[in-house]
């Protein structure tokens, strides 16, 4: 065993720089903020006191804070959905060896393209785009198919949809190219021999693509959930930056931000928050691996 | 299985830390690399003897310095802004004070940006000397620890006769830590055309006899709808004319710790409805597209039908910045330059504004304030910020790197009665003054001034007017009722005050 650990000191070495990274800048912050968030920081006082778990306590309190909750979930699930969904089957196209779609690195490159952009820029453009004197109003009103425009940035459903529909078009190219770079890996003589069996394209789908592209799955569905669940730039720019209209695409870190800047600065609370995300993403995060565990391995697990 | 683990284990660490990072970025605020390269270099030796005051004649040209900078080696002042005002003032100060190097930081607040660096240097020693405070938030400084007490700096106020509104603002229980070089009392313009056809005459008397109330405005609000068939609104959008109602309350938002709203913020929520019910507002979102093109004309709604805009409601920034900017459209094919006239309009009101205060922490005290002092009490400084003789020129000839947006054109009106009243004759003929058919702004702003109050005005009153905006917005789009509103409001600024007694 000791024998062992010294022939890879190397390896030590070089995952070094990453511990050191990762102590410093991801589980010292991660510590901190667990031990702001019992305290009423703010940064308009110099002084803190600790306060237990008031911070907590009000947090659960506030209808506000269940509303961005509910608002995080609702509004990932919305644009994860239609983002795997389309990203399967753009993938399944792209690389069907059958189908042999012309142009596959150019049509890769366009999906990508609005995950370039900056998240600032889009929203700026959908605000405007939008807006009551904005062109969807003109083209609506002067095309006929609505009488008069419509205040779009104070409607709630329009909004929503928009907030997924951006968050949908960034990141389905993202997610379409993790999927296609799995589903290249899978070797051809499966599906052979499943043609010479006789199945059909989906039940190739079904017990073929899909069994073998699970761990990318996985890595995408964690990621996204991640990245959900931290949802902030769009709906922030997109509106006034509080989650109007109604607060109805405020998110747990739009009202992170709200309370950290607010004329007092109140870390404190807004460390709770940062707690209680944290919390749920790992839980879930965890939770999606235990579910999407290897089946196979199920009787290896109980044998050991 | 173990290689299955593994691959698990080494995933969850990296949902952890991604989770973790950008919790990082929230709660620890970008200030560190700024607050480093503004480190100081001083030498509070040289301070002491800088902390002359200049002369305060009031000839519009500066007098040269006369006294030779008192050591080799120059004195570092930090000064933070929003804006690129106050660089203006900064290279005008290093005329005045060769020794002194004025090291000037402009950070946009466009989303809060400057609010949240600034506030993440409090207490760690990297803070500024002299800080630019936006009314947005200055009361929540002046009412913290973290300003100096400019007390020494009291018999210049008196000496300027700083309007009262600018010094309140300032103070807090009795101790003035901030001063500002503008006052910012509001005014209501109106196209001089729409005027004459709705109400027969363009004369400002008149008019402002017309609309010398809330209820005349409103009542003015549906001749204007009635006689133009709806084509013409009285205000662009519902938030002009918030500020008139939030500057007249009785009562502060916060009394004895509790949230209060005033009778006249239920009034605002009325006046509102009402003008959206009726179509006397043309839902422009102020600082929008709509709003701007109401200024020159080139409103049309969605079906391309004409609309027009009869008054804009804006304080003495409004006018040179912006109504007059926006007055002719990009392609100069419609303009209402020389169509505006200005009354005081409804109620007396103030909106924005730059005030200027010394960090406590700042290691040269003297000159921090004496920066202060020049920028917002010094008459001639004053004198020559209102009068345009900070031309490109005149600040090139001191400081050869000044960019050459940096001139201050003439207009701004001035934080000192004095100065004021020795330079209101000079605008009888200016630009604005075509802008506004003839009319002198400058002197009907320095009739407005002494009315304004900012006596209720609180550190959290910006967050809880923010917080009422959205809830409102979905009330007068009818998708809530006003108790909805009402109960949105109450939730939002819990959010933002925990500690207040909300009922």
């Amino acid at each position: 065993m000791f024998s062992k650990v010294k022939k890879n000191t190397y390896g030590y070495l070089f995952v070094a720089p990453f511990i050191i990274g990762f102590l410093l800048f991801g589980l010292y912050p991660v510590y901190n903020t667990i031990a702001l968030s019992f305290t009423n920081t703010s940064m308009m006082k110099p002084n803190a006191d600790f306060v237990g778990l008031l911070n907590f306590t009000r947090l659960f309190a506030d209808h506000t804070f269940l509303t961005a909750l509910k608002n995080t979930w609702s509004l990932w699930i919305m644009n994860f959905i239609p983002q795997i969904g389309i990203a399967l089957l753009l993938a399944v196209w792209f690389t069907d060896t059958r189908l042999k779609i012309k142009g596959g690195g150019f049509f890769r490159m366009l999906f990508y393209l609005p995950n370039l952009m900056m998240p600032a820029a889009i929203a700026a453009l959908f605000f405007s785009l939008f807006s009551y004197y904005g062109p969807v109003n003109q083209f609506l009103v002067r095309e006929g198919i609505i009488p008069a425009a419509v205040n779009f940035i104070e409607s709630a459903p329009t909004m929503r949809f928009l907030v997924v529909f951006i968050q949908w078009w960034m990141w389905f190219g993202q997610t379409t190219i993790v999927l296609m770079a799995a589903m290249t890996s899978i070797s051809v003589s499966i599906y052979e021999a499943a043609l010479a069996d006789g199945a059909n394209g989906w039940q190739m789908f079904r017990f073929i693509t899909l069994p073998l592209i699970k761990p990318v799955m996985i890595y995408v569905l964690v990621t996204s959930l991640v990245g959900g669940m931290q949802m902030f730039d769009v709906p922030m720019l997109l509106t006034d930056g509080r989650g109007s209209p109604s607060n109805s695409i405020l998110t747990n870190n739009i009202l992170m931000y709200i309370k950290f800047r607010s004329s007092q600065g109140l870390i404190g609370s807004a460390s709770a928050i940062g707690v209680v995300v944290f919390i749920m993403t790992s839980f879930v995060a965890l939770l999606i691996f235990y579910a999407l565990r290897e089946k196979s391995n199920k009787n290896v697990v109980e044998e050991s | 299985m173990r290689k299955s683990m593994i691959v698990v284990s080494v995933l969850v660490v990296f949902a952890m830390l991604l989770s973790a990072c950008a919790q990082t970025a929230a709660t620890t605020a970008p200030a560190a690399t700024e607050a480093a390269a503004a480190a100081t270099t001083a030498a509070p030796a040289a301070a002491a003897t800088t902390a002359v005051p200049a002369a305060t004649e009031v000839p519009t040209e500066t007098p040269l310095p006369t006294f030779a900078p008192a050591k080799a080696g120059v004195t570092v002042l930090n000064v933070w802004s929003f804006t690129n005002e106050i660089k203006t003032m900064a290279v005008a100060f290093e005329k005045v004070h060769p020794d002194v190097q004025v090291n000037y930081t402009m950070i946009p607040m466009t989303n809060g940006e400057y609010q949240t660096k600034l506030m993440a240097t409090l207490g760690t020693g990297n803070e500024p000397d002299v800080v630019a405070l936006e009314a947005s938030f200055v009361k929540s400084y002046v009412e913290s620890d973290f300003l100096a007490d400019l007390k020494d700096l009291a018999p210049d106020a008196a000496a300027d006769k700083t309007y009262q509104e600018v010094i309140d603002v300032g103070t807090y229980k009795g101790v003035t830590k901030a001063y500002s070089y503008q006052s910012t009392p509001g005014a209501l313009f109106y196209r001089r055309s729409l005027a004459k056809s709705y109400f027969g005459t363009d004369d400002p008397t008149k008019i402002q006899a017309l609309l010398s109330d809330m209820d005349k405005f409103t009542a003015a609000a549906k001749v204007v709808h009635d006689k133009s068939s709806g084509k013409t609104f009285m205000v662009a959008s519902s938030g002009d004319f918030m500020n008139l109602y939030y500057a007249n309350r009785a009562q502060p938002w916060v009394v004895a710790n509790t949230l209060t709203i005033d009778p006249m913020v239920e009034k605002m929520v009325q006046t509102a409805k009402t003008f959206r019910d009726n179509g006397f507002e043309a839902q422009a979102t102020q600082w929008g597209e709509g709003w701007f093109a109401g200024m020159n004309d080139s409103l049309k709604d969605a079906s391309g039908t004409k609309e027009q805009v009869f008054c804009y409601l804006l304080p003495t920034w409004g006018l040179p910045y912006t109504l007059s900017p926006n007055a002719t459209t990009a392609d100069k094919s419609s303009t209402t330059v020389g169509d505006w006239a200005m009354i005081t309009g409804p109620l007396p009101y103030q909106w924005g504004g730059t005030w200027m205060g010394v960090m406590k922490a700042t290691k040269q005290q003297k000159l921090a304030e004496e920066f202060v002092r020049f920028a917002t009490l010094d008459q001639t400084n004053l004198t020559n910020w209102a009068t345009g003789v900070y031309t490109n020129e005149y600040l090139k000839a001191i400081d050869p790197t000044v960019p050459d947006s940096q001139a201050q054109a003439g207009g701004d009106f001035v934080s000192s009665q004095v100065v004021v009243e020795k330079i209101t004759k000079g605008f009888d003929k200016s630009t604005l003054s075509d802008f506004l058919g003839g009319e002198n702004s400058y002197g009907a702003f320095a009739a407005a001034a002494p009315n304004v109050s900012a006596k209720l005005m609180q550190g959290s009153d910006d967050s809880i007017q923010r917080a009422l905006n959205d809830p409102l917005n979905a009330y007068l789009a009818g998708t809530t009722t006003e108790d909805q509103m009402w109960s949105a409001f109450k939730d939002a600024v819990r959010t933002e005050y925990p500690d207040l007694t909300v009922k």
